[in-house]
């Protein structure tokens, strides 16, 4: 293959994949800005989306369009159920707490899914039946451009939503600070619910685009969930439009590295990227420095 | 179990009855439990079962340290663990190494990726030690998975032989089991230990605030560091001897998962006791083989569990038995021996000002908190800073403290540059200092809190326990709260918190005291004997320097007073001049009220 | 009178006694097989194949007079768990022989435990090295790996006429025993392949292999894949980033869990396959009783269980005896023994086939294309 085709298709797939680490690392900010708290259980949307488009698709035999609106559906009665579960009886505690807390929340969900499904992974079926098509030596596969266009229009929603309504504002607002929020008399519980419902869709959201490509199995969440860390720290810990940028950064970063250092280790070295961001630089790309008030 | 100090009374007499019983009744158990196997016959299975639930044990045990004592996030323990068991395992059966040296090099190499991850924390607590622990298990689990030329990959090493104790091979399952228990018990033994010393203090000090901990005088980057090797190496040792107990090891075996097992095995029992950590861990192993019929609800219970625990019942099993001991019995009350009064004397040193504030400034970005002050702090004069809210006063403290660096200036104590020194240094220089938002340490007894004051750096007492007790006891007397001891600092009232928080300053024998609003919400008499206090101690020599909205507090004890105003020094001179000064009141009421006036 | 009812009754007594003999212990093996864990559909292939045999015995009067039984352990598709598996088996103390997992990576783990054990163990790995390294408790009722590479080789280069291959291989001792085996015949033909890829069992995402084959120019893959899930993904991989070279892989290629997972994606591939249904009438028999049983394909995670247990059974009866030393020599001197996978002929390295299967994915479809056999050196 010619070395310009060859390395756009190494591109091309490292934005895919990056782009399903976007929308998972987006949901993952937004929870962190409106309650502090890093949810370890954030790719495990993915997985619960992923099985439950799975399920509407082949054991209710139901047409795709409307699997992919009741497996979204489904995803924001689980992100009901996990804010009401699993963040609010904790919401005042300390961090440590907290992060065990939404820890156990995953070996949960993971365990459960495996005890309904059982443990062999399957196959989800593609948007498109077409496979995908050639230009230049480069193969666009249908799923991957999906996926692409699927993250843009996320991006394009959450802009809107969040700078352009007035409840996008109010969410805006809790996120900055809780308690002036509460003063002006925006219902702050009621405003983190959203946040955690919004997340958990946008994870399902993830899971369903990228099953196809990667399994519909138990585990596809975890890897998903270290990478979306990765990506929010190199991008920035709290910052929405660094989240974005990390993981299609990461996506290629990876890909390249898998293509040109080591095809065993690629996964090391969204690791390495992490281990180096919090070392030398952990507020990422675009964040502010951090520091406690004394 | 029994908390911190034993009798402060002479030496001789024991306090507590209670500590013989339980620890007869549990050195009986303790005995007993390796004897089972050979009194009844039990298949070899089962003894395996109990080898690998002792080999875990010793590695919660780390996680007691760390996560239970020292209040840090540690989610790569499998690697630890991993590191220890591969070691064993290459080095006996790929280099022929004897079990002994390999299981020394296991300890070595665990406690170096120990120190490399504590000294992490010197950047990142919280999350991002999480996220950085989790980076660390991955990577390891794909080098061990990878590296196959050396750690054989995924197919893992089988084959790895028992040791020999004193000429015994310990072939026998059941005699390696005893062998097994026995390191556990030693590892708890130094586990239980721990709180009782320096370091032990110091862990939890930094568990409970570590701010608090840092400005008080404790090295918080050593003591996390120790904890992480500490922590580690005892993971090292438990992997090598499951390394040689299962004679096989694969990278299955020490994955992201068996960490977050070691975790919830902690939690389960009770993260801050050692006795919980291990009763965790048999809990933890046992119950899955007894359920084996419920394997897929207990999987999906485990994640449940976990959350209840962290909601309800944050300090394990464990934590509650201790909780309903406690409602039993008395409560344990100091009985009064002789306490020396408190030593406050400061040797005088030079004719230079106590503090010197030299040009200092701290811009956040682009506000300017503190704008180019100087202020000179005469030896063994309360010297207080006020100013509207805003000013820059905190900020100001801050910098003294060294909780930030300056933009520009200088500080000196004593004539001596303190400007870069991390704020433990500035502890052992003789620096103490109180919080506007009290920082105590909540879970600790009000003695042991105050002993943590006792053990900076250079402080001119022994070293030893008794000397810090005896320091300590002395500091509450000086405050008047000796018979509060034992009590748990949470417990107390908002005001005697407060005295507390000085009498801890005090035990580090200051030449400066810092007090960042002292007489907030303290009622009228508090505030008199806050006074008092303060007058006490400037009789003693010692310096203070503060901040206060009380303007009778400050007419009554300061004897010359800086104001701020928009991160400036506006005003400066004798109380009486100060507080009639227009620039200041204008600055606390506003323009149009003094040409009103 | 008093006789005849005396005789009668010590005739009873005999009787009751003979009975109580016979209904004696059981003949138990242990069998150690995937239930849970990612590869447990492999594994209750397994476990059916192994009933389905243990049936057939007991109605033809099962072993030394007594009923066979399957005692099962899991090993939780792991090789720690395998470990454990078989000394839980060995420690219960009243098995007579074992059937070890399919897994080479499993087997090669559990081979100390198992010489320590002393007992006759039948083991489905295809790893050469498994039955060479000196092991004298282990039997393999698969054909191993020397042959399917000689296969492979002989396919690709003499009949698809690839000279440019790429071998995708496990870093296990499965796929990298594999993978030095190709190694070695193509060089015998003269060929160096143009890339050796390794991945690591339970990979996610192949990518990179596959981006890493589109580089090298290969013209043809070929690929030793223990695990279905793994070469799905890798099938549907290939695909979404357009290769689509002739393709040789292991058996687990042709297999039924493989195949339901990967669909289109496996279309027109090859694969080695011990076992294919039409190859011979004890193998149709075979593959039509585990149908009606059980609802679904046979393929070679259950057929070679199947002919273990009909192995160990027809051992112990001609060495009247389970004594493992006994079992062991009847088992190496089995000739032409007819199972499902093929006539058995073992050798003195315990390996009991010797030949493989070329066959083809046609839309979904096992179509059997040539067998090779070898004879063993004695």
């Amino acid at each position: 293959m010619g070395f310009l085709s060859i390395n756009l298709q190494i591109l091309f797939s490292g934005l895919a994949v990056g782009a399903v680490y976007s929308l998972v690392a987006l949901g993952f900010v937004l929870i962190i800005r409106a309650t502090n708290v890093v949810n370890f259980a954030q790719g495990d949307f993915a997985m619960l989306g992923a099985f439950a488009m799975m399920t509407m698709l082949t054991a209710l035999s139901l047409p795709y369009w409307l699997s992919f609106l009741l497996a979204l559906a489904a995803m924001t009665v689980f992100g009901v159920l996990f804010n009401y579960g699993v963040y609010y009886p904790l919401r005042n505690r300390s961090f440590l707490p907290v992060i065990i807390s939404t820890l156990g929340a995953s070996i949960f969900m993971q365990n459960t899914v495996l005890a309904i499904f059982g443990p062999q992974a399957q196959p989800l079926e593609k948007v498109f039946k077409a496979s995908g098509f050639e230009v230049g030596g480069v193969f666009l596969d249908s799923q991957y451009l999906v996926i692409l266009a699927v993250a843009v229009l996320a991006v394009a929603f959450q802009y809107f939503l969040f700078e352009r309504t007035l409840l996008g504002k109010k969410l805006q607002a809790t996120s900055q600070d809780k308690d002036m929020a509460r003063l002006l008399g925006i219902p702050v519980a009621w405003m983190i619910a959203i946040t955690f419902i919004y997340s958990a869709t946008l994870g399902g959201l993830a899971g369903i685009l990228v099953g196809p490509v990667l399994f519909v199995s138990i585990g596809m969440g975890s890897v998903i969930a270290l990478k979306a860390f990765s990506a929010t720290i190199i991008g920035g810990f709290g910052d929405v439009a660094g989240a974005i940028v990390g993981g299609l950064l990461l996506g290629v970063v990876e890909n390249f590295a898998g293509a040109y250092i080591s095809v065993a280790y690629k996964d090391a070295f969204a690791f390495l990227l992490l281990f180096l961001f919090l070392l030398i630089r952990p507020q990422g790309i675009f964040g502010e420095k951090i520091s406690e008030k004394a | 179990m029994t908390q911190g100090a034993a009798s402060i009374e002479p030496a001789g007499v024991r306090v507590a009855a209670a500590l013989p019983v339980r620890f007869i009744g549990l050195s009986i158990l303790a005995l007993a439990l390796p004897a089972i196997p050979f009194l009844f016959p039990v298949n070899s299975y089962v003894v395996n079962i109990f080898m690998q639930a002792a080999t875990y044990g010793i590695a919660v045990l780390g996680m007691t340290i760390v996560l239970g004592y020292t209040g840090q996030i540690n989610l790569a323990q499998a690697a630890f663990f991993g590191l220890g068991a591969y070691a064993v395992a290459l080095g006996t059966v790929t280099l022929g190494l004897s079990f002994w040296v390999s299981l020394l090099l296991g300890i070595g190499v665990a406690s170096l990726a120990g120190l490399v991850l504590g000294l992490t924390t010197l950047r990142l607590g919280g999350h991002y030690l999480a996220m950085i622990t989790i980076s660390f298990q991955q990577i390891f689990d794909l080098v061990m998975v990878n590296w196959t030329a050396v750690t054989r990959g995924p197919d893992g090493v089988p084959g790895i032989a028992r040791p020999s104790l004193f000429g015994h091979h310990l072939a026998d399952d059941k005699a390696y089991l005893v062998f097994c228990i026995a390191v556990l018990y030693a590892a708890i033994g130094l586990v239980w230990y721990l709180p009782r010393t320096r370091l032990g203090r110091a862990m939890q000090a930094i568990r409970e605030n570590e701010m608090a901990a840092e400005v008080t005088g404790i090295k918080t980057l050593v003591v996390k560091v120790i904890a992480f090797i500490l922590c580690a190496g005892l993971a090292g040792i438990g992997g090598a001897l499951y390394a040689a107990g299962f004679a096989y090891v694969s990278p299955d075996n020490f994955s992201f998962k068996v960490s977050i097992d070691f975790l919830t095995m902690a939690l389960l029992g009770g993260a801050q006791s050692p006795f919980g950590s291990t009763l965790g861990t048999a809990l933890l192993i046992l119950l899955p083989e007894w359920l084996r019929f419920l394997k897929e609800i207990y999987l999906a219970a485990y994640g449940i569990a976990v959350i209840l625990i962290m909601v309800f019942m944050p300090e394990g099993i464990w934590g509650i038995g201790k909780t309903a001991w406690q409602k039993i019995r008395k409560p344990r009350t100091a009985k009064m021996g002789a306490v020396a009064p408190l030593d406050l004397d400061i040797p005088v040193e030079g004719q230079a000002p106590a503090l010197h504030i030299e040009g200092i400034h701290k811009h956040f970005g682009g506000v300017s908190a503190v704008d180019g002050v100087d202020i000179a702090v005469t030896r063994g004069t309360v010297h207080a800073l006020i100013g509207p809210n805003g000013s820059g006063k905190t900020t100001m403290l801050n910098v003294l403290n060294g909780i930030y660096k300056p933009t520009a200036g200088r500080v000196l104590v004593d004539g001596q540059d303190v400007t870069h020194d991390a704020p433990h240094v500035r502890a052992g220089h003789g620096m103490g200092r109180t919080f506007q938002n009290i920082r105590l340490f909540p879970n600790l007894s009000v003695l042991e809190n105050v002993m943590v004051g006792a053990q900076r750096q250079h402080n001119p007492i022994g070293r030893s326990d008794a000397a810090l007790r005896a320091r300590a006891m002395s500091a509450l007397a000086f405050v008047g709260m000796p018979d509060k001891a034992h009590m748990l600092a949470k417990n107390l009232p908002y005001g005697h918190q407060r005295l507390v928080e000085i009498a801890r300053a005090l035990a580090g024998h200051p030449k400066l005291l810092l007090l960042d609003e002292p007489a907030a919400g303290l009622n009228q008499t508090e505030k008199h004997e806050l006074a008092d206090l303060l007058k006490r101690l400037r009789g003693h020599g010692v310096t203070i320097f503060l901040i206060e909205h009380d303007m009778g507090l400050i007419e009554q004890v300061s004897d010359r007073i800086s104001v701020l105003n928009f991160g400036r020094k506006i005003a400066e001179g004798a109380p009486a001049e100060v507080l009639r000064h227009p620039g200041v009141i204008a600055a606390y009421l506003g323009e149009n009220v003094v040409a009103a006036a | 009178m008093f006789g005849k009812i005396a005789v009668s009754w010590v005739a009873l007594a005999l009787a009751a006694v003979s009975i109580n003999a016979n209904a004696a212990d059981p003949v138990r093996i242990g069998l150690v097989s995937e239930i849970t864990g990612p590869n447990a559909e492999a594994g209750a292939n397994t476990v059916n194949g192994a009933k389905l045999a243990v049936e057939e015995v007991n109605k033809a009067g099962g072993v030394l007079g007594s009923p066979l039984e399957l005692k099962i352990e899991d090993n939780q598709s792991t090789n720690p768990g395998s470990v454990l598996a078989v000394s839980k088996l060995g420690s219960e103390g009243n098995i007579a022989a074992l059937i070890a997992p399919v897994r080479s990576t499993q087997v090669q783990a559990t081979a100390p435990t198992i010489a320590k054990l002393g007992l006759p163990t039948m083991i489905g790995g295809s790893d050469y090295g498994l039955t060479h390294s000196g092991h004298a408790w282990l039997f393999r009722a698969r054909p191993n790996d020397a042959y399917s590479a000689k296969v492979i080789v002989d396919y690709g280069v003499n009949t698809l006429k690839k000279k440019k291959w790429a071998i995708i291989f496990s870093t296990d001792t499965f796929g990298t025993g594999g993978k030095n085996m190709l190694v070695d015949e193509l060089k015998a033909l003269g060929i160096t392949p143009v890339l050796l890829q390794g991945y690591t069992n339970n990979t996610q995402d192949f990518t990179p292999v596959v981006l890493a084959v589109k580089q090298s120019g290969a013209d043809i893959v070929s690929s030793y894949t223990p695990f279905s899930t793994d070469a799905a993904i890798l099938a549907t991989q290939l695909r979404q980033l357009g290769v689509n070279l002739p393709w040789i892989g292991s058996a687990t290629l042709a297999s039924d869990s493989t195949i339901r997972l990967a669909k289109e994606a496996l279309h027109d591939t090859y694969s080695v396959s011990d076992f294919f249904a039409d190859a011979s009438p004890e193998s149709q028999a075979y593959a039509k009783k585990y149908k009606q049983t059980f609802g679904r394909d046979a393929d070679f995670y259950s057929s070679w269980a199947y002919d273990a247990v009909h192995i160990l059974a027809l051992a112990m009866n001609r060495a009247k005896s389970t004594k493992p030393d006994a079992v062991r020599k009847e088992i190496l001197a089995i000739r032409g023994h007819k199972g499902a996978e093929g006539i058995y002929n073992f050798d003195k390295n315990g390996d009991g086939l010797h030949g493989y299967n070329i066959v083809k994915n046609e839309k979904g479809k096992i179509v059997f294309i040539k067998h090779t056999a070898f004879t063993p050196k004695e």
